[in-house]
């Protein structure tokens, strides 16, 4: 048999591994093979392959040197950076808990989701409480580079191909070569420079022609941080022909410069072109979710869900809607529904578990509670003990309540929501000073809840002390604006003071 | 991703260790059977050609399965089967029969069927109708009535080089290259446009008409052969651009949908007309395996089968996901056939050999979570462990902090030895006090003890600065029960400055037999010889301590018998001892009087000689019997003296803040500098930079010398610290001895008015000792109700000292009228819902400020009172001088010098003035600047 057709075989297996083994023993007997050449290039870039339109990785030094955003103050609704402030009320924020950057939680973990964008160092150094690892300093380093490496660990002996003495304008001119090198060097190598200037060299070639090297230059430059140019090439490239990773990502360009709108706005195109492409849909979901305009997200995702009744994302987005506005019995079904395709994890039980309980299925709720927490790993389990913390409030259970706080803490001593309700409880039993420092370890580690702070505003009204009453209870409204308590409590303090 | 696996209708494993890929697998009536039912054709790269016919029986318990009766043909090839395709291929009839590729044969059979006569039933013939020797490695073949020709099937070989070969049945046609090939891609054959599509190494689908391969030919149509070197280039008809590398190709021709071509993708799939135009393209979220359109089952819409490396098979309709199945592995190849039995199964192959016909159902994918954990119900027993352990929780609750209790027995038992003489030969290095040549080390004998086989045990060796040893960390492989291991490190005093204790504290971690880490920690004393050395007593120092025994006097050469130096043969009435680069100590002995007096110029060096003195008194009288010596401290507590060892930690404090704050400052300055500059570099049309370049290496240097000024802060910061705590150490030792305090009480004192002073950011000595003192003097120290409301103030850095004297002043006074520490404790445990009752009726309702200089009137003397003014100026200077390295680089030398003698108030002037100054003079560096620029412009 034919080593070189076995290892294309291999490489159409998914074999990476074994194709790429060939590959390196035909090229020891001729290393101008450039059939073998060419197949483990690609093989190694099979290996470490992520569709580059789902790297989200925003690094502290990428959010805090931006200087792409239009407008420093932007106008209400227009802005990913000041979510909640669209026409369109989202949910509130007292019945659906907000991210760090003050977003509604969404049902789906995606890279970008749990950050936001923070206004200071400070906040940007703060690690996000469900996100457990530091976010990178800047995407150059952080994931890539793990990426990056993975061709060290395949290859003892160096590198596979020797970027530095590569003539670019010789393999640009060859189209046959060059976009699998290009593949490789951006996915496997992780060398962004060299593979720009490969992409350069080989659109010039084209007399710029070909689509694809217009979108894979964008790539080069979002990377970079040069989103104006990635838009010039990625709108080039759609007027020579329209596919759907362009659309992608110039809309992942948009968001990135800040531009919500637009980006949906070129999803729509995008959609007129591929009617009903799921990920197209997606994405402007997606940013309906940053916009907090739930209305719109919702629609877009149910329509998702009539191309691709499998999107498992579409689902959990759903479910989490639902059980948010007060409609459980419904979030029960589609979770249910995630767990009858095979998802299986500590979240969705804990999920279905608070579905049953609101639902009023007591019967089911503390199974899927148990089952939960058998299969919570470290990072989770602190969460499913504060949920079942919030069910035992819910039977009045004040005991069991204070001690399921108390596992959450224990599994994980940053859990501000624990501290806070393990504060109201402390309260509720006369320990006035062990529920002062309850609410003040809650607002340390998380000031963009308000709850800590007006519950330590409330206390420390009723104990006399005014100021310091005056100080959280501002906080608590810079937080969420629409808290009448925090409001009432204000305005009875201001009056107080006005009399003093 | 799925709510629905398949349903098995029929499977076998085909053969052992044989591999298979896509091509391997064909459906037809291979046989030309009259039913038209299909066989299964598979052919292996080991070379076995195997034909089945499905005949499941229906049973009580669903399909019977796989039966040995089901095989019909088995034959064994030299040469690995590559693909096996059924069609006309033959010239004299219009049966179907099989065409079979070779990595360098295609040869062609016929599979007939021989009724038999006996009940096995009938019996299959294999017979080869005609080969070709091919003379390249082959990939893949196609086939179909190229040219237009009726009722017949001709076939055309891609090789692996992308040369195409075109063989009419028996006849060989010709050869051609294609253009630009390089690894060759998946070939059809478009009837109605009489073409070929194919998705080329450029990742192109190309479309080429046969009637343009077959008359580019060099040799003008004669003696064509296939093995060709060279040949005309030949032009697509049209190319479509899909950006990645083709997988599979499908020729849509159902009678409701339009003529299409499919094309799967490694990451999409496409939908081209037969022009070339895009129809429809899908996004994959998963790696597809195989592609097959089976049907159009509504107007104009396409119908087709994606199996996935994630075992599933997802049914599309255009771009609508139909219908999602779990199958058991990944399949390389699927067909849809018709049986007697059943049509539309669905045939699939994976590359192992495991060959499976399903359909799909409603058979729920089912996955069995594992059962979770659970005990019998038994009520009684489980509420009456419940009970227990609440009882428990609520035991422990009580507890704030959860002390683990102490084995018995530790595993491991380390044991010091301090060796009794100096070390002969010194181990000192890198000592940093300039005024001494060599520092004396001393040898600490450590002993690792087992009781049972421990392994991989960390030990430290953790000596306070300005200790240090000569190597901090051991890490012992293994220690076994009866042979100890042993280690030998040597202290000695490294830093410039006093030291607070002679504790060495040894820290030994294991895992424990029961697998939880354990750590073994053990303190060490070490001899006061080795930080001071013996010199001749000063005749008049600063201050002066007193203290007062119950015993007659003793020649004090009887009681620093290893000290003695060059005192040694004096009247043992003075000693001297220094501190290597510190101050001398003179410790004197009333002849007459019951009393010993230590002095000094610096109050803080005392404690380490007093402590020793009292200690060795204590032995010297105590020896043998229970004895009752007592010392005990008359004077007035040196409470200003201690207030300035507060007062120029806490500046040092102060600086540490006041330069994070200008560094936080500029290295912000720094962050937006960069940030214009790389908006000016980005910008295509240049600018001048406007001397940003200049900024940007000014804010770097400023950023550079604060970076050092941090770093001579901190070490001053140590050197107060420890001075505070030795000033700590003093104070509380000489309140014990003044008040006489028992052992417990003495504890509370040291834990309010700590005398570890660690160095923390957040939490500084002076706040949390505030906070302390405070909590004594609200509990157990407060005289009325109002003292007790006080809240305690926030934990953090306070803007000057007054209050932390303050309070240490009140305490000394509350403890000097003879307020116990100690009830304390008995009350602290109830405090929580009972007032604590004021123990001695306040005479006056006087508000703290004038109880404060009530209380420092007490206890300082008048004659301490005097000296205050001088003092107060002296601790200034002090600070000054400590807080000189703030941020000066080498050349302010001159403003340094000036500022020597100033107040406090311009002292954070001058600080300003030179931090200022270390911004490096913009003048200076314009000219390079100005050339960067030109650089600058015109590189953009």
């Amino acid at each position: 048999m034919d080593p070189l057709f076995l290892a294309y075989s291999y490489f159409r297996r998914r074999k990476f591994k074994e194709s790429a083994d060939i590959c390196t023993k035909l090229l020891e007997k001729n290393p101008y093979d450039q059939a073998a050449w060419t197949l483990k290039t690609r093989a190694l870039t099979g290996q470490v392959y992520v569709d580059e339109v789902d790297v989200d990785e925003e690094g502290i030094a990428e959010m805090l040197m931006d200087d792409n955003a239009i407008a420093n103050v932007s106008r209400p609704g227009t802005s990913l950076r000041k979510p909640g402030t669209s026409s369109q009320g989202g949910p509130s924020q007292g019945v659906r808990p907000t991210s760090q950057s003050g977003r509604p939680l969404s049902g789906f973990v995606r890279p970008g989701t749990q950050g936001g964008r923070p206004g200071t160092m400070e906040q940007a150094i703060r690690t996000p409480r469900t996100a457990h690892t530091a976010r990178p300093v800047t995407s150059s380093s952080g994931r890539f580079v793990r990426l990056g490496t993975a061709s060290m660990l395949s290859t003892p002996d160096g590198p596979f191909i020797n970027l530095a003495r590569l003539n670019f304008s010789k393999y640009a001119a060859r189209p046959n070569l060059a976009k699998a090198l290009f593949e490789y060097i951006f996915h496997h190598e992780n060398d962004i420079r060299n593979a720009l200037e490969l992409a350069a060299l080989a659109t010039e070639a084209n007399q710029y022609k070909d689509w694809w090297w217009k979108v894979q230059l964008a790539k080069c430059y979002y990377r970079l941080g040069m989103y104006r140019d990635a838009e010039t090439q990625l709108k080039s490239a759609i007027k020579q022909q329209e596919m759907v990773d362009t659309f992608l990502h110039l809309g992942k360009v948009y968001v990135r410069l800040d531009q919500p709108l637009t980006a949906v706005e070129t999803y729509k195109q995008g959609l007129e072109k591929f009617p009903g492409e799921t990920t197209l849909l997606t994405g402007m979901a997606r940013i309906y979710e940053g916009l907090t305009e739930m209305d719109n997200a919702v629609k877009l995702y149910k329509d998702v869900l009539h191309f691709d009744n499998m999107h498992v994302e579409a689902v959990a987005c759903i479910a989490t809607h639902h059980f948010y506005t007060d409609q459980p019995e419904v979030a029960l079904k589609f979770y249910r529904r995630l767990l009858q395709m095979g998802v299986y994890n500590a979240e969705l039980f804990n999920n279905l578990g608070l579905c049953c309980f609101y639902a009023q299925q007591y019967d089911m709720t503390l199974t899927c509670f148990e089952r939960a927490l058998s299969l919570a790993d470290e990072a989770t389990v602190s969460d499913v003990w504060f949920n079942l913390g919030h069910l035992a409030l819910g039977i009045c259970d004040h005991n069991l309540a204070y001690q399921c706080f108390r596992l959450a803490l224990s599994n994980n001593n940053d859990h501000a929501e624990a501290y806070n309700n393990l504060g109201v409880l402390e309260l509720k039993r006369g320990h006035v000073e062990a529920a002062r420092a309850f609410f003040q370890a809650a607002f340390v580690i998380a000031p963009h809840m308000y709850e800590p702070h007006y519950n330590f505003a409330a206390l420390a009204d009723q104990l006399g002390d005014l100021q310091s009453s005056y100080v959280s209870a501002r906080r608590a409204v810079e937080n969420y604006p629409n808290h009448t308590d925090s409001q009432e409590l204000l305005k009875q303090l201001r009056q107080h003071f006005s009399l003093l | 991703m799925s709510l629905f696996k398949t349903r098995e209708w029929w499977s076998t494993s085909v053969g052992e260790a044989e591999e298979f890929d896509n091509g391997c697998l064909c459906v037809a009536n291979i046989d030309n059977e009259s039913s038209g039912s299909d066989k299964v054709i598979l052919g292996s790269y080991q070379g076995i050609l195997r034909v089945y016919n499905p005949r499941p029986q229906k049973t009580e318990s669903g399909w019977s399965g796989y039966s040995p009766e089901d095989v019909v043909l088995e034959q064994a090839f030299q040469q690995p089967i590559l693909q096996v395709e059924a069609g006309k291929f033959s010239s004299g009839s219009e049966n179907l029969v099989l065409a079979i590729l070779h990595p360098r044969k295609l040869s062609v059979y016929s599979i007939s069927a021989i009724a038999g006569s006996v009940a096995h039933g009938s019996q299959y013939k294999c017979e080869g109708l005609y080969e070709h020797n091919l003379q390249r490695t082959v990939h893949k073949f196609c086939y179909g009535p190229f040219g237009g020709v009726k009722g017949k099937d001709f076939i055309c070989v891609q090789s692996m080089d992308g040369t195409i070969s075109i063989f009419e049945q028996e006849s060989f046609a010709f050869s051609r290259f294609l253009p630009g090939a390089l690894l060759p891609g998946p070939i059809k054959y478009v009837p109605r446009l009489d073409s070929f599509v194919t998705v080329s190494s450029a990742w192109r689908v190309e479309c080429y008409k046969y009637q343009v391969l077959a008359v580019a030919s060099d040799s003008g149509g004669k003696d064509e052969t296939q093995n060709i070197r060279s040949g005309k280039r030949v032009t697509f008809d049209w190319s479509f651009d899909i950006g990645e590398q083709g997988m599979d190709i499908a020729v849509i021709a159902f009678p409701q949908a339009p003529a299409s071509i499919l094309i799967l993708g490694e990451r999409s799939i496409c939908c081209l007309t037969e022009t070339g135009k895009l129809r429809y393209m899908k996004k994959l979220g998963y790696d597809p395996s195989c592609l097959l359109p089976y049907a159009s089952l509504s107007e104009g819409t396409i119908n087709y089968i994606v199996a996935t490396h994630t075992n599933s098979l997802l049914i599309y309709q255009d771009v609508t996901l139909k219908w999602a199945a779990k199958t058991e592995f990944t399949p390389v190849q699927c067909q849809v056939a018709n049986f007697k039995e059943l049509n539309g199964v669905i045939v699939m192959l994976n590359d192992t050999g495991r060959l499976e016909c399903v359909y799909l159902g409603t058979d729920p994918a089912i996955f069995v979570p594992p059962h979770v954990e659970s005990r019998e119900l038994n009520y009684a027993k489980m509420d009456a462990e419940m009970a227990q352990l609440q009882k428990r929780i609520k035991e422990k609750g009580q507890k704030a902090v959860i002390a683990p209790n102490r084995k018995p027995e530790e595993d491991l038992q380390v044991n010091i030895h301090v060796s009794p003489n100096l070390d002969e030969m010194s181990m000192a290095t890198g000592v940093e006090i300039p005024e001494e040549d060599s520092v004396p080390s001393i040898q600490l004998r450590i002993q690792v003890k087992a009781r049972m086989l421990i392994d991989n045990i960390k030990l430290e060796v953790h000596a306070p600065w300005p200790l240090a040893t000569n190597r901090s960390d051991y890490s012992i492989p293994s220690v076994e029960p009866n042979t100890p291991a042993e280690l030998f490190v040597s202290i000695f005093q490294r830093g410039n400055s006093l030291p607070a204790h002679l504790y060495v504290q040894i820290s030994a971690s294991y895992q424990s037999a029961t697998g939880g880490s354990r750590i073994t920690t053990l303190r060490a004393a070490l001899p006061a010889k080795l930080v001071i050395q013996p010199v001749l007593p000063v005749k008049s120092a600063l201050h002066k301590l007193t203290i007062d025994t119950n015993k007659p006097p003793i020649s004090l050469n009887d009681i620093f018998p290893d000290m003695l130096g060059e005192n040694a043969g004096g009247q043992g009435a003075a000693l001297g001892f220094q501190f290597f680069g510190g101050p001398v100590v003179t410790v004197l002995a009333s002849k007459t009087s019951q009393r010993y007096r230590l002095q000094c110029d610096r109050l803080e060096a005392m404690w380490i000689p007093l402590k020793e003195l009292v200690s060795r008194l204590n032995q010297h009288f105590n020896r043998g019997k229970y004895g009752d010596f007592r010392a005990s401290f008359d004077g007035s507590l040196p409470l200003q003296e201690y207030y300035e060892l507060v007062d120029s930690h806490f500046e040092c404090r102060l600086g540490a803040t006041k330069c994070s704050e200008m560094l936080a400052q500029r290295a912000s300055q720094f962050r937006v500098i960069e940030r214009r500059l790389l908006t000016r570099f980005k910008d295509k049309t240049p600018t001048p930079l406007q001397n940003l370049d200049t900024l940007l290496e000014g804010t770097f240097r400023q950023i550079l010398a604060l970076g050092d000024a941090v770093e001579q802060n901190q070490m001053a910061e140590a050197v107060a610290a420890n001075n505070l705590s030795c000033g700590t150490y003093l104070l509380n030792f000489l309140i014990r001895l003044w008040t006489d305090m028992t052992d417990e009480e003495f504890k509370v004192l040291e834990n309010a008015v700590s005398p570890v002073v660690s160095e923390s950011a957040e939490q500084g000595w002076q706040e949390m000792t505030d906070a302390a003192v405070t909590h004594l003097l609200r509990t157990v120290l407060a005289k009325s109700a109002k003292d007790a409301a006080v809240n305690p103030s926030p934990l953090s850095i306070p803007s000057d000292t007054g209050k932390v004297k303050k309070h240490i002043a009140l305490l000394c006074d509350r403890l000097g009228k003879g307020a116990r520490l100690m009830d304390g404790l008995a009350e602290k445990k109830e405090r929580t819902i009972k007032l604590p009752t004021p123990k001695t009726i306040s005479e006056e309702a006087d508000t703290e400020l004038s109880e404060e200089s009530n209380a420092v009137d007490n206890v300082i003397s008048p004659n301490f009172r005097s000296e205050k003014s001088r003092k107060k100026k002296r601790g200034v200077v002090r600070a000054v001088e400590e807080l000189a390295p703030l941020g000066l680089p080498m050349m302010d030398k001159p403003t340094a010098d000036k500022s020597r003698r100033r107040g406090l108030g311009e002292l954070s002037e001058a600080k300003n003035q030179k931090i200022r100054s270390m911004v490096p003079d913009l003048d200076d560096m314009s000219g390079g600047g100005d050339e960067e620029n030109h650089i600058a412009n015109g590189d953009s």
